[in-house]
């Protein structure tokens, strides 16, 4: 009952940033006046982009609270395509906010085994969560890496951003995926998107990890190599 | 000649940031906006602001971090601080008075009017 109650506190507060940004946002369109129509473009265009990613969170939620109702087909998928879904629908994003999200994997990688949708999200989740550190100057990069002989892939997204400390690198990997909980030296996310992210994982029998580097992170899930293609 | 009022604007969602500064803007206060505490501390040492609006939660050290450091030089610890939060009901008063916080402001519920009526209560 607890857990339920911090949960619910923790996806209030993560939804109350973008909503307060769009009350803003409408509240000078409405009463600003001789505003350029550039200025007023960019400032609809915030609103759009800002209350897109607001329903993202609620569409996640509202999928996570129905995990444990069905069972979730598994299959052979392409990484890359996956990877490039998810750069086509946050790209807009991104580019508003003058940064670039690019793709580093193989033009052909060995297939997954995984939940289209599922896998996905979680994959959108973990570039959402890149935006806030990426700095102008790199890219996000949405990564496959073949493990382990090519029997495990890992579909991971890094970033260039101020590197986590130590303290907070600590509770993030004793945590995650496990609860939620306040990513101070990342204030954006209270870790709400890391936390659904790996419930999706979870529901696929996956895991999700993330590596800490000196000029940012790596948040990523691994995943078994479909077998498929070494029976042809 | 009047001098224009700077204020200094901490808060890590650009976007906002951008909207802070173009309501005051609106109003004739100059500004400038960092997205950090350390950001925010470089930026005092050479412009002293007549007036700080401060996010709580920032990326890195947080925003008492940075008030702390403000207290510790005299030249610094009297700029006024208002403090502009989505967590506005979580603070006590009492609490954030003795870092020089002349008012709290709640995204959630701010209008841009009232970030312009709270700058120039504390402006010089």
């Amino acid at each position: 009952m607890a857990g339920d109650l911090s949960f619910l506190v923790t996806a209030a507060h993560e939804l109350k940033a973008p909503l307060a940004l769009i009350r803003q946002l409408a509240l000078s369109l409405e009463t600003a006046e001789n505003l350029p129509a550039g200025e007023r473009e960019r400032m609809l265009r915030q609103v759009t982009l800002t209350s897109e990613r607001a329903l993202r969170l609620t569409t996640d939620l509202a999928r996570s609270s129905r995990l444990e109702d069905g069972l979730f087909e598994l299959e052979p998928l392409n990484p890359r395509q996956i990877c490039e879904d998810v750069a086509h629908e946050l790209s807009p994003l991104y580019k508003a906010k003058n940064r670039e999200i690019r793709i580093s994997a193989r033009y052909r990688p060995l297939l997954v085994v995984a939940n289209r949708d599922l896998l996905r999200r979680i994959i959108l989740n973990f570039g959402d969560n890149a935006l806030h550190y990426a700095s102008d100057a790199s890219p996000v990069e949405l990564r496959v890496q073949t493990l382990d002989g090519g029997s495990r892939i890992r579909m991971g997204v890094r970033d260039f951003g101020p590197a986590i400390t130590a303290d907070v690198w600590q509770r993030l990997e004793s945590h995650l995926g496990k609860a939620t909980q306040p990513l101070h030296a990342r204030p954006q996310s209270s870790g709400l998107g890391l936390y659904v992210a790996g419930q999706f994982a979870t529901a696929m029998q996956r895991t999700i990890g993330a590596t800490r580097h000196r000029d940012g992170a790596t948040f990523y899930v691994d995943l078994t190599a479909s077998t498929q293609m070494r029976l042809l | 000649m009047t001098k224009t009022p700077y204020v200094l604007i901490v808060e890590d969602d650009e976007w906002l940031a951008e909207q802070h500064a173009r309501t005051l803007g609106e109003a004739g206060i100059r500004t400038e906006s960092v997205p950090h505490a350390l950001a925010a501390i470089d930026s005092v040492d050479t412009n002293t602001p007549d007036a700080l609006v401060l996010d709580l939660l920032l990326a890195g050290p947080n925003a008492f971090t940075l008030l702390h450091e403000l207290r510790s030089h005299a030249d610094l610890a009297a700029i006024p601080v208002i403090l502009c939060t989505a967590n506005a009901e979580g603070i006590v008063d009492e609490d954030i008075q003795a870092y020089g916080v002349k008012q709290v402001l709640d995204k959630a519920t701010m209008l841009p009017h009232d970030l312009v009526a709270a700058v120039k209560k504390v402006l010089p």
